[in-house]
């Protein structure tokens, strides 16, 4: 099922998504493209290559309630508090953000226990990836190719959105992508063309060059944990981390969280919030011991969970290569050639 | 000016030297990152490390955050103009001794926010062109800012006290509690941090937008009289909040009311820790 | 599907101060719920978590055996020397009749199918004896009794005053079905038992490897000395069980707090043999 409109009616696109229920959306401010919930259908752009930060928080929003409480003399009851009641639209997912659900989902769907915050915002959201069109260039900062990652995959997505020329090429994927084209009567028919088009784009987007290197994910994993011993590695590559959370709470697969009870007179919330594993107190026990008390331990942490602990858990590398991390470090620490080095150490 | 090519020369003979003599167990200095535009902060523990020392326009990082982890070694620290002065106010205030610090003063201007794309220069950060101590510098001394570096608050001092408050809760919304400024500032090295205590909790563990205005007001007092502008919070921030302007308007209360700028002089005491008769009293006011 | 993350209420109904020094306290509690009662299964060896509203939530071994019906034991320290503990410290202030919220059972328990037919020593330490006790209990149990072979435990403290369940070891002593060897590493005037360090009195002791395993809980430091003695008696690395301690928050395998190499402990572990936790990486 193959729909266009001229890149012209964007915003009537946008209007009709708006018209359905809660959309989020890439928005350029003067620091670049995030997403964020749409109010007005002028706010989204499609001219970006890479948002700052993952669109992860339309799943796994930073601050998340879960229970609110009132605090009583004698019984204080909980009432668990339910994900969102009306479906939601994600629109402009690059194609590595689309692949970061997946493997998401095998951690909060996986391990014989789902988490019910994730699975209804999954069960209720529609996706609609978009393609890299052929004349965007890779920043230097992404490796999406190292983890076999196409520029144009559409896999994942309920509707693939891919620009070309003056238009907006948009595909059904799922059942629920194409009933949502449905839906949009003022779309028109892709022609053939479109779809020759389309077919191409998505085999040359697995061309698209960014940084590279042959990951064989299961010699990746058992390598690292061979090196992991090597505390004169780890410390050589941590030695200029300063321990923040940036790398992790831009990453669109980190999904580490804390919770904790907040009260404001008698009213209270359990919520949960992004944490991360390069924190000091991430692992500090009550008793005062803290299994990872260093900045190298912690680094390797979050290398070894994503290229080692996760593969050996759940069969795939915990990364989809967007390069945010690396963009963002404030000391520029670099994950690809960090593994790298690793892997062929 | 001498080139910043020539500097990395300098940097890898002095480093080379210095450990080769066993003067210093390391070098904090900067090394090759993921490309050019993106070197990281380097230790080099031995004289073939040094060859790997790196010097460009984008080596802005203020490497006396690191420093002050090491206070009992005898190390090498290269420092710019903004980071000498963070040397320096933690020698003032106790946490480095000057004995154990072979200070490599690098004289630079131009430098560059690889991220923004921004020269640090007396609008953004960093301005201070040459280090205020050292023991060796690597280039030839250069003019020093001819504007203030408190000029570029005009626009925000300009707004009433709501508009401010406004401007500032607007940031704030969008902090991630990453923590990297804290992280990236030589001054915090507080441990624990008043944000990391449960007992009291001073602020929401969550990111609210109250736990964050909390956050960032106690942080920016805390600096206060000790943030030398060397901008690393500001560069740090994921989310580009421009913490740097709260940072300076702070410094300029403490220039204005004691006459003294942050570690500018070995022998000063630390601002708000000193106290002197002719004081004026307009704070308590 | 029930949500995970929502605790069920339970009623505090009885409280017991274990030691002398007031800082460790046994709660018994009790389901508010019927249902909530029968949907909590558990076994030896499986913890909870213990919730209490505008503090949070601190996850707990479970220290009453699933024979003991009607009710569930949490032996709980206060923490708090370095890191404040708001929930423990809370649990400590509770009083008989007041209602709290219990997740769970969580986590593994001990491999009792593996346990059955084998002669089972049991090592514990200061306050880590409490799934220990669980499991202690659970085997003495009448129906399972036969289902195991010898039972030996030894258990230790650092002073007469820091052992806990008390009244319930000088049961044990008086059973002719167990071997009960309790120490402590400093005696007093009144104390009329052995002296010494747990490593110790293991070596001591010497449990026979054949058709054996130990299951041992205790501070590091006393697990550090102690493996190495149970290696000299020849007990293979499969036949050594433990149950690791890491920083929890969801006890679900979400949260990612206590992964240590391919597993997370809340929901892999706690319980694992040595053999498992030599394939891990030593970072716990």
């Amino acid at each position: 099922m193959l729909r266009k409109i001229e890149q012209g009616r964007f915003g009537e696109l946008i209007e009709a998504l708006l018209a359905r229920g809660p959309l989020y959306a890439p928005v350029r401010d003067d620091r670049g493209v995030n997403f964020q919930l749409i109010r007005k259908a002028s706010e989204p752009t499609l001219d970006f290559y890479n948002t700052l930060q993952s669109p992860k928080l339309a799943w796994f929003p930073q601050s998340e309630d879960l229970i609110r409480y009132r605090l009583a003399k004698g019984e204080t009851k909980g009432e668990a508090i339910s994900g969102p009641v009306a479906p939601t639209v994600v629109l402009g997912m690059r194609p590595w953000d689309v692949k970061s659900l997946a493997i998401m989902d095998l951690l909060f769907l996986g391990g014989g226990k789902e988490d019910p915050y994730w699975l209804e915002k999954r069960r209720l959201t529609t996706v609609i990836g978009y393609g890299l069109a052929s004349e965007e260039e890779p920043d230097g900062a992404d490796f999406f190719r190292t983890l076999n990652i196409g520029a144009a995959d559409s896999d994942g997505s309920d509707v693939f959105l891919l620009k070309k020329d003056g238009d907006l090429l948009l595909e059904g994927i799922t059942e629920r992508g194409k009933g949502l084209l449905g839906e949009l009567t003022f779309l028109k028919e892709g022609t053939e063309e479109d779809e020759r088009y389309l077919v191409a784009a998505k085999a040359g987007g697995k061309d698209r060059k960014t940084r590279f290197f042959d990951l064989d994910a299961n010699a990746a994993a058992d390598k690292l944990k061979a090196v992991f011993a090597d505390n004169t590695f780890w410390e050589k590559e941590a030695e200029g981390c300063i321990s923040c959370g940036t790398c992790t709470f831009v990453c669109p697969t980190c999904h580490c969280f804390d919770i904790a009870d907040e009260t404001l007179f008698r009213d209270g919330v359990r919520r949960r919030f992004w944490d991360a594993c390069m924190f000091t107190d991430f692992t500090l026990e009550a008793s005062g011991h803290n299994p990872r008390p260093r900045t190298f331990q912690r680094l390797r942490q979050k290398i070894c969970h994503k290229y080692s602990f996760y593969i050996e858990k759940f069969g795939v590398v915990s990364c989809v290569g967007c390069g945010r991390c690396t963009r963002l470090c404030p000391v520029n620490i670099d994950i690809f050639s960090l593994v790298a080095r690793a892997v062929n150490l | 000016m001498t080139a910043f090519k020539d500097i990395e020369e300098r940097l890898k003979e002095k480093a080379k030297d210095l450990l080769e003599k066993g003067e210093v167990e390391c070098v904090f200095a900067y090394g090759r990152g993921y490309d050019e535009r993106h070197p990281r902060p380097y230790v080099a523990k031995t004289k073939e490390d040094a060859e790997n020392l790196v010097f460009n326009e984008y080596c802005t990082f203020n490497l006396a955050r690191y420093a002050v982890k090491e206070p009992r070694k005898k190390i090498a620290v290269a420092a710019k103009g903004a980071d000498s002065r963070a040397l320096v106010q933690l020698i003032q205030e106790g946490k480095l001794k000057r004995e154990n610090l072979v200070i490599l003063g690098i004289p630079a201007a131009g430098m560059v926010d690889a991220k923004s794309g921004l020269t640090l220069d007396e609008k953004t950060t960093g301005a201070f062109a040459n280090p205020v101590v050292y023991d060796v510098l690597l280039g030839d001394k250069l003019p020093e800012a001819k504007n203030s570096p408190y000029e570029v608050l005009g626009e925000l001092e300009g707004l009433s006290g709501d508009g401010r408050w406004e401007f500032w809760r607007k940031e704030f919304a969008r902090c991630l509690r990453c923590f990297a400024c804290r992280k990236a500032c030589p001054m915090c090295y507080c441990d624990p941090c008043f944000m990391d205590q449960s007992r009291p909790r001073w602020a929401d563990k969550s990111p609210t937008l109250d736990g964050n205005t909390m956050y960032h007001l106690t942080r920016f007092y805390h600096l206060a009289g000790r943030c030398v502008d060397c901008g690393e919070c500001t560069r740090a921030c994921p989310v580009d909040i421009p913490l740097y302007l709260f940072h300076k308007r702070l410094a300029k209360d403490c220039e204005e009311m004691f006459n003294q700028a942050a570690g500018m002089k070995l022998e000063d005491k630390p601002v708000l820790v000193d106290f002197r008769v002719e004081d004026g009293d307009e704070i308590l006011l | 599907m029930q949500n995970p993350y929502l605790p069920m209420p339970v009623r505090v109904i009885k409280v017991t101060t274990e030691v002398d020094t007031g800082e460790i306290k046994t709660f018994r509690l009790a389901f508010v719920n019927k249902e909530d009662e029968e949907r909590f299964d558990y076994l030896p060896g499986q913890f909870a978590e213990l919730s209490i509203y505008g503090k949070g939530e601190s996850p707990i071994g479970i220290a009453s055996s699933p024979t003991q019906k009607g009710y569930i034991e949490f032996t709980v320290q206060r923490a708090g020397t370095v890191v404040p503990g708001q929930v423990t410290s809370a649990l400590h202030d509770l009083e008989e009749g007041a209602i709290i919220g219990i997740r769970g059972p969580l986590g593994h328990p001990w491999p009792l199918e593996f346990l059955e037919g084998k002669n089972i020593v049991v090592v514990g330490g200061g306050f880590a004896f409490t799934t220990l006790r669980s499991l202690v209990n659970y085997m003495i149990y009448e129906e399972n009794r036969r289902r195991f072979g010898k039972i030996s435990i030894i258990y230790g403290a650092r002073l007469p005053g820091l052992l806990c369940y008390k009244d319930e070891l000088a049961l044990w002593g008086k059973r002719d079905d167990l071997d009960l060897c309790v120490t402590v590493d400093k005696g007093n005037e009144a104390w009329e038992g052995r002296e010494g360090f747990v490593p110790a009195i293991c070596k001591d002791v010497a449990p026979c490897a054949e058709n054996a395993v130990a299951v041992i809980c205790g501070p590091p430091i006393m697990i550090k000395y102690t493996l190495p003695v149970f290696f000299n008696l020849n007990f293979s690395k499969e036949n050594i069980l433990t149950s690791l301690e890491m920083r929890m928050k969801c006890g679900i395998g979400k949260c990612g707090r206590c992964n240590v190499g391919s597993k997370y402990i809340c929901n892999d572990g706690p319980v694992f043999s040595l053999a498992e936790l030599d394939a891990l990486p030593r970072d716990f």
